[in-house]
């Protein structure tokens, strides 16, 4: 017998055919993984034997070692300080892109580089930028300019190399921040400029009062992309140096490393993504205005 | 007319170009002066070296090291005696510093299968998908594509221990082979979400009518999707390809924990990475292995750039 199926009922059921291995695919190791993460934070977690139940025991370890609480400090000045200076450093570029100047094409070109290379490879570079004994950031400041007496390990000391991680984001960054921004500045009506200019306002007025407004939305979106991105952030951090402890590597660590304990390492990423979902409903509520 | 102000506008904006240029290049062309400087030339701040070494790029590819490292007498011994050919290549063969050589090329093989496996599937699910959602209309379209937004912002830690749980009691990460696949699944699901974004939005761009009149001629959608979709999303299709194959190329913390016990399936990351802490006065052939990894990439994007503003602003962008 042949069902006869209307054409509606066939688009449909052929555009569940077609999204299913993705449902499929996301579902199993997207959402279930998280779901038992969830489960097994609260469980004593063995890879050989069965886990058993404990409660909130590993969030009361967790949140009980002030390891915890340096780390989360150390990921609010690490997202604070490096997309502050993605931004500033992407509306500058952009600022400065949107004026016409002869080859342009290929300083376009250039800036996008640290966006597109791979980051296990141009965080060498880098290291070897604040290399004690080799590098040019040592070179500089001690042998030329003498601002510091003796050359010293800055990625070595986790005091310091929190800056290195934080200008090491900067510099990969700002190109997207800056092609995103640029994108928004060349749409502004130019006759808002053109009026400004009758009424007499300065350059800083024009940009004050009217290119930051007209940027601010987009600007606030790229901010969010870039708190939530560098938030959940690792390689960029981890291959440089590991002594900057942020919570993605803090856990790396208690999960992977020594004494593993996977159980604490999903209350810890627990803890991680209440934090961020809760900076991302006040900032959706305050900044965006949604 | 130029004004005073105008000339010092101009040297103002002249300074600002060449100084962000200069931030944003200047690590590379470090990267490249410092794979080509001798030892002795480290510490000597400038970028040109004193003498070119091509050494560092020669022993990472594996070039000329058949002969290398043979003492001149045992060279003397292998030509006078009368060996035959495989004696004397046995012979070679234990001067050859295996355990010394960094198996770049190697990594580079496992580094290349899997991004292009993991691009590859991603992108055939993904111009699956894509279709479906931007083209066909059924119930819980609307709740598919969200939730597709939605797992675009989980990043990998969240992930990390629960497809490690996973994978260990499954069994997949007792042979490399294993850990290998295990490996590109989740590389698969890495990307498919920015497939899955950028595709959809992409297809959103083509007229329908096109689909429409072959419809009326009784084409069917599995044809349509074949000679007509794919065809006019050759681009979209490309792009998407490199940025899956950018994603997967540039991961290091699943790799690091899936493929640890399992050495001859390393990644160019960790490679790398076990260079750097090998040994000391390494600088020329780690900045040299930077350049040959991240030399292909930039390529690749380049030939994409014209795509590439438009794909970022797609969604097309992780990290």
């Amino acid at each position: 017998m042949k069902i006869d199926l209307t054409l509606e009922q066939r688009e449909a059921g052929l555009g569940w055919a077609l999204i299913l291995p993705c449902v499929i695919v996301i579902l199993s190791l997207i959402l279930y993984p998280i779901l038992s993460n969830v489960i097994s934070s609260f469980f004593e977690v063995s890879l050989s034997a069965r886990d058993s139940f404990t409660g909130f025991e590993n969030y009361r370890a967790v949140v009980t070692d002030a390891a915890f609480w340096r780390a989360v400090l150390t990921t609010l000045i690490y997202v604070t300080a490096s997309t502050l200076g993605t931004t500033l450093m992407g509306l500058g570029t952009a600022m400065v892109m949107n004026k016409v100047f002869p080859l342009r094409g290929l300083v376009r070109s250039l800036i996008l580089l640290p966006y597109v290379a791979p980051v296990f490879s141009v965080v060498y570079a880098w290291k070897f930028f604040f290399d004690p004994v080799n590098g040019l950031f040592m070179d500089i400041t001690v042998e030329r300019l003498g601002i510091f007496a003796e050359r010293f390990n800055l990625i070595d000391s986790p005091g310091s190399a929190l800056w290195v991680a934080v200008i090491f984001s900067v510099w990969k960054n700002f190109p997207f921040t800056y092609l995103m921004l640029l994108s928004r500045l060349q749409a502004i009506d130019k006759n808002i400029y053109e009026a400004a200019d009758v009424d007499g306002a300065g350059a800083w007025h024009k940009f004050r009062f009217i290119t930051l407004p007209e940027l601010y939305f987009v600007m606030g979106s790229i901010v969010l992309l870039r708190v939530i991105w560098n938030f959940n952030k690792f390689e960029d951090i981890y291959l440089l140096t590991d002594n900057v402890r942020v919570l993605s590597i803090y856990t790396y660590f208690k999960a992977f490393v020594g004494v593993a304990d996977l159980g604490q390492g999903s209350a810890l990423v627990i803890l991680q993504f209440a934090l961020l979902v809760g900076f991302i409903l006040y900032y959706v509520k305050k900044v965006l205005k949604w | 007319m130029v004004s005073k102000g105008g000339v010092l506008r101009k040297i103002g904006l002249a300074t600002a170009i060449i100084l962000i240029v200069l931030f944003a290049v200047f690590p590379f062309l470090q990267m490249l002066s410092m794979s080509l400087k001798y030892q002795w030339d480290w510490a000597n701040p400038s970028l040109i070296p004193t003498q070119l070494n091509w050494g560092a790029y020669a022993e990472l590819l594996n070039i000329g090291r058949e002969e290398k490292d043979v003492p001149e007498s045992v060279r003397i011994l292998l030509e006078e005696s009368d060996l035959t050919r495989r004696q004397r290549s046995e012979i070679l063969e234990k001067y050859k510093d295996t355990g010394d050589v960094f198996p770049f090329p190697r990594y580079f093989r496992n580094s290349l299968a899997l991004s292009t496996l993991a691009a590859a599937f991603s992108v055939l699910l993904a111009v699956m998908g894509a279709y479906s959602f931007s083209r066909l209309r059924y119930r819980g379209r609307g709740a598919i594509q969200r939730g597709v937004l939605f797992v675009y912002m989980i990043g990998g830690i969240l992930l990390l221990i629960p497809l490690y749980r996973i994978a260990a009691a499954l069994g997949f990460l007792r042979t490399a082979a294993g850990s290998f696949t295990a490996l590109l699944i989740i590389y698969l699901v890495q990307t498919l979400p920015v497939s899955l974004y950028m595709l959809g939005s992409f297809l959103r761009t083509i007229p329908y009518s096109i689909e429409e009149a072959a419809l009326i001629e009784g084409v069917s959608r599995f044809r349509i999707i074949w000679r007509i979709i794919i065809p006019l999303a050759a681009p979209a299709i490309v792009t998407v390809f490199i940025f899956a194959f950018m994603i997967a190329w540039n991961e290091y913390l699943f790799a690091s924990v899936f493929l640890r016990d399992h050495g001859e399936v390393h990644t160019l990351p960790m490679g790398l990475r076990t260079l750097f802490g090998s040994k000391n006065a390494i600088w020329d052939r780690i900045m040299a292995g930077s350049m040959l990894t991240a030399v292909p990439v930039m390529i690749l994007f380049m030939a994409i750039q014209r795509n590439l503003a438009g794909g970022l602003s797609e969604g097309g962008v992780k990290g």
